[in-house]
């Protein structure tokens, strides 16, 4: 219960600690049937390659913000030779159950209280999380969309009204690009564009707006952060608008390619670590602390938000770390509060005084003890 | 497996119809044949009745047995005021209200380009004809998708130049619904369109 003290002390007491006290899986990744009851505080979740560690993350991934890990496509987690698959959290002290229902050949389903929701989106902000995963390196490594996609999933998750502009952009564009493509048979007029480009413009102005606003609420927290994983490296974050130009006027241009050329589809995030684009120059090891470092910060932001603790989900977050970036990243993660769950491939990773005070769970082929 | 022939060709049929597949098509096609002969010609007949004595109103374009529809022909609507509506099902659900008094148009659709749908697949035109008389106020009924929307926007362009008030149907939390349970988009559209008391 030593979060529970902590949140006293920083004057957010009166705000029940949101934490998950129950698991149940059901034909989800290697995971037949499982249930679980995590501690409120650190939980570590240990056990060989291959055993079902990740999936796990996946799964509690899945309840609170209703969608996998980057790169998870919702029918590959389904237990191989079954039809559906679900995850149920119960939140403690309300009771709350949160409950995702995967199927093959139809949508996933979001559950409350076993009342289906509108959208899996709904679950969104009832049992905030902030998750790290190896496929999270792309973040830094990848395409621009890998890091729009890392900007939108993490503002989505404080900001529906972000999530309900982005969910109309996308479809105004689509519709843009199908008129664009039409134009280029047959002389559409600019009446007929006009009503789908406000709707980018004010939809897509809106987007803007907040990401530059929630990069700049990041940068301080990622920098310091970093500063502290990375030996003192400078880490440094900049959205950057590709093209400041009006869509209504790329219109000629977007006929003949057939898509459209601005808008914040296209912009991007910049990192530097040390000055130079990470992108290109960072090492394994850089980029995994960047990113680390941009989560917490994530994390940071979040915990402002909610004025409470968001869980933590951290996959094999050691590997590539030295010693010195390891404990400083547990200094970081733990010293908070909140409910953390943690993998790692022998529990003693983590340090010895960390294994009294958490609970250990040992995965094996899909069964899961108590240790 | 091999069917008879006027059975496959049965199902053939019902096949074509929107949100009926294969197994849906098998199992009507067999609930037919065992209908009593009489049901079935009953099913035929009023099929091909429906389809032969209805059209499409000339005014409003909504579907009709004569020439004008039952709205459109009454003389205690008010002229002044059109609600326009996707679909002819609209009309039923603004009707069973018993508030609106004014009178309606249906466009058969929104715009989609992905759909292949512009503005000359709707029955935007003859909209735009009706407003030649006095009217004072368009009300845009489409449904708040993002569809809707944009198509309530094109109209709004093209009307209010004419000197025609254009408003939208505000959307927003279903009655008696429960906060919790509200999908966000509703709750952000409520919020949107919320009223000083
Ligand atoms: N849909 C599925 N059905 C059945 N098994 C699956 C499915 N998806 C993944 N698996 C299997 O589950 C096993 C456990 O995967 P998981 O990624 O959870 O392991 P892990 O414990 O995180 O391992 P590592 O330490 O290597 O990261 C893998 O062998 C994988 O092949
Ligand atoms: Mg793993
Ligand atoms: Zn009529």
């Amino acid at each position: 219960m030593m979060s529970r003290d902590l949140s006293e002390e920083e004057g957010v007491g009166k705000v029940p600690l949101l934490f998950l006290s129950r698991l149940s899986l059901t034909d989800f990744r290697i995971y037949d049937q499982l249930e679980l009851e995590p501690s409120p505080g650190l939980n570590l979740v240990a056990g060989p390659n291959a055993q079902g560690k990740t999936s796990l993350i996946e799964a509690l991934a899945l309840v609170s913000t209703g969608r996998l890990l980057r790169g998870s496509k919702d029918v590959q987690a389904i237990r191989h030779g079954c039809e559906t698959a679900s995850v149920e959290g119960i939140l403690g002290q309300s009771l709350t159950r949160l409950t995702v229902e995967l199927r093959r050949g139809t949508r996933k389903r979001a559950l409350l209280n076993g009342m289906g929701l509108p959208r899996p989106s709904d679950l969104l902000g009832r049992l905030p999380s902030v998750s790290f995963s190896a496929t999270d390196l792309e973040i830094v490594s990848g395409e621009p969309q890998d890091r729009r996609q890392f900007l939108d999933w993490e503002i989505a998750q404080l900001s529906p009204a972000y999530l309900r502009h982005l969910t109309v952009y996308k479809r105004a564009l689509e519709q843009r690009n199908a008129l664009l493509r039409q134009a280029q048979d047959t002389p559409v007029s600019a009446s007929v564009f006009e009503p789908w480009e406000s709707q980018l413009s004010d939809h897509g102005g809106a987007l803007r707006e907040t990401r530059t606003a929630w990069i700049d609420e990041l940068s301080r927290d990622a920098a310091e952060a970093h500063a502290r994983l990375g030996g003192g490296e400078e880490l440094c974050l900049q959205y950057d608008i590709r093209d400041e130009g009006d869509v209504r006027s790329s219109r000629a241009i977007d006929i003949q390619r057939g898509s459209t050329s601005v808008g914040p589809h296209r912009d991007d995030l910049v990192i530097r670590v040390a000055g130079q684009e990470a992108r290109y120059f960072a090492s394994q090891g850089q980029q995994r602390t960047a990113v680390i470092a941009l989560k917490l910060a994530v994390l940071a932001a979040a915990e402002r938000h909610f004025k409470q603790s968001p869980v933590l989900l951290l996959d094999d977050v050691f590997s590539d770390l030295d010693r010195s970036r390891r404990s400083q990243l547990m200094e970081l993660t733990l010293g908070r509060g909140g409910q953390v769950f943690l993998t790692c491939t022998e529990a003693d990773q983590v340090g010895f005084e960390l294994i009294e005070s958490s609970t250990i769970f040992q995965v094996e082929s899909g069964r899961v003890s108590r240790r | 497996m091999q069917f008879a022939r006027p059975l496959s060709e049965l199902i053939a049929q019902l096949e074509r119809l929107p949100g009926i597949g294969p197994k849906s098509a098998q199992r009507l096609a067999f609930h037919v044949l065992r209908m009593p002969v009489d049901d079935v010609r009953r099913l035929a007949e009023s099929l091909t009745r429906a389809r032969e004595s209805l059209r499409l109103c000339s005014t409003c374009q909504n579907v009709s047995e004569g020439e004008t529809c039952e709205v459109c022909s009454d003389p205690r609507r008010d002229d002044s005021v059109i609600c326009v509506v996707s679909e002819p099902r609209d009309i039923a659900a603004m009707e069973r209200i018993h508030e609106y008094k004014g009178r309606y148009h249906v466009l058969h659709g929104l715009l989609s380009p992905m759909d292949g749908i512009g503005p000359e697949h709707l029955k935007v035109r003859e909209l735009l004809e009706r407003l030649r008389n006095d009217v004072a106020e368009v009300i845009v009924a489409t449904n708040p998708t993002v569809e809707g929307d944009t198509t309530a926007l094109y109209l709004a362009r093209l009307i209010k130049p004419l000197g025609v008030k254009v408003t939208r149907l505000a959307h927003g939390m279903p009655v008696g619904g429960e906060l919790d349970y509200a999908d966000t988009a509703t709750l952000l559209s409520a919020l949107e369109y919320r009223r000083e008391l």
